[in-house]
């Protein structure tokens, strides 16, 4: 079931890529990587900071000033969104059916999910107006899980090179492809 | 001055060999990953001090921020090690190649500006004020090119290169 969407999504992503033609051309990959590298520095400049301030660091900045940082963070993680969806639309096999891909993928899920549960959860102890500067423990607990996240993003970002998908010869895997079945070629 | 007997030699050493060729993940991918880790945290804050005095945060007492420093340091030596193992797997990649002595080179004066700055905005009394001034504005603005110049030549690294290996 997951394996034919795999397959379909590779298939329908070649087919009809809008940006690979673009990505292909000469320096466009390395400039989006860098791209993509600024990004994370954003997002761990801004996010990480701020997680880092939740866990005790630089204690006298309110942490109402020190969000005021996240929208960066934010904008960060849009760029990476943006330029790693063109990789993706671009090589779509190298992805996935890769399974440092798919660890990445659920680490962000994870980050973002966690994000929420800090609006939802602790949003108003710690930005009222007469909020402590020392944020209540589950605060802390979301801090440390979204280094965690980020973190492991980054390693399985700079992993996916190790772990491209080989062909598939036969062999099926468990829950995700992690090897590549033969493309459908267009026959246009 | 040719290097290549150097480079033979430096390629020809154990540790060089376990960074390329060994089979643990903690070799070379390990190494690229803290590598990557260490740039998000050391160039990550000090992008986010350069957005803070363009005005960022404004109601973070910018003083408040050296708190930071020691993550800054950290994360710079961490790559410091892991970038020249990076370099003892591949000497002659990186050491034919300009791009990565820009690399450097953008990077010593990402430090130096880091420096520059704190000693201007560091001040518990004073720091706010000096902030605005045009100088650190600038300085800022200066830190957050050679930043994005860095990462670039960094990536660019892997395309630019003439010599893999020096009897390659």
């Amino acid at each position: 079931m997951l394996h034919d969407i795999q397959v379909w999504l590779v298939n329908n992503i070649i087919a009809h890529s809008p940006v690979a033609g673009l990505m292909r051309t000469a320096w466009a990959w390395p400039i989006v990587e860098s791209i993509h590298f600024l990004g994370l520095c954003l997002l761990i400049g801004c996010i990480g900071t701020f997680d880092l301030r939740l866990l005790g660091m630089a204690k006298r900045v309110p942490i109402a000033a020190m969000h005021r940082l996240i929208p960066w963070g934010i904008l960060g993680f849009v760029i990476n969104a943006s330029s790693g969806v063109m990789f993706l639309l671009t090589e779509p096999d190298q992805y996935i059916y890769n399974p440092s891909f798919h660890f990445k993928f659920l680490f962000i899920t994870i980050g973002g999910l966690n994000a929420a549960t800090f609006y939802l959860s602790s949003y108003r102890q710690v930005f009222s107006a007469n909020a402590s500067l020392n944020p209540p423990r589950r605060a802390k607990v979301i801090a440390a899980v979204s280094l965690t996240a980020w973190v492991s993003v980054i390693i399985c970002g700079r992993m996916l090179t190790f772990y491209r998908p080989a062909p598939c010869n036969g062999q099926q895997s468990t829950i995700l492809l992690e090897c590549a079945p033969p493309l459908e070629r267009a026959t246009r | 001055m040719n290097i290549d007997p150097f480079l033979i030699w430096l390629e020809s050493t154990a540790l060089s060999q376990w960074v390329v060729g060994s089979e643990s993940m903690f070799a070379f991918p390990g190494i690229l990953a803290i590598h990557a880790i260490g740039m998000g945290f050391a160039v990550g804050i000090c992008l986010a001090l350069d957005l803070r005095i363009l005005g960022v945060a404004p109601d973070v007492q910018i003083a408040q921020m050296r708190k930071f420093i020691p993550v800054v340091w950290v994360a710079f030596w961490v790559n410091a090690i892991s970038g020249v193992l990076l370099l003892i797997g591949y000497p002659t990649k990186a050491l034919t190649n300009p791009v990565f002595y820009l690399k450097l080179l953008l990077i010593a004066a990402g430090l130096v500006l880091f420096r520059r700055i704190g000693r201007r905005v560091f001040d518990e009394a004073a720091g706010d004020a000096r902030a605005d001034s045009p100088v650190v504005q600038r300085l800022a603005i200066v830190s957050l090119v050679c930043w994005v110049g860095a990462i670039t030549a960094g990536r660019f690294l892997a395309y630019t290169y003439h010599r893999l290996t020096a009897l390659g």
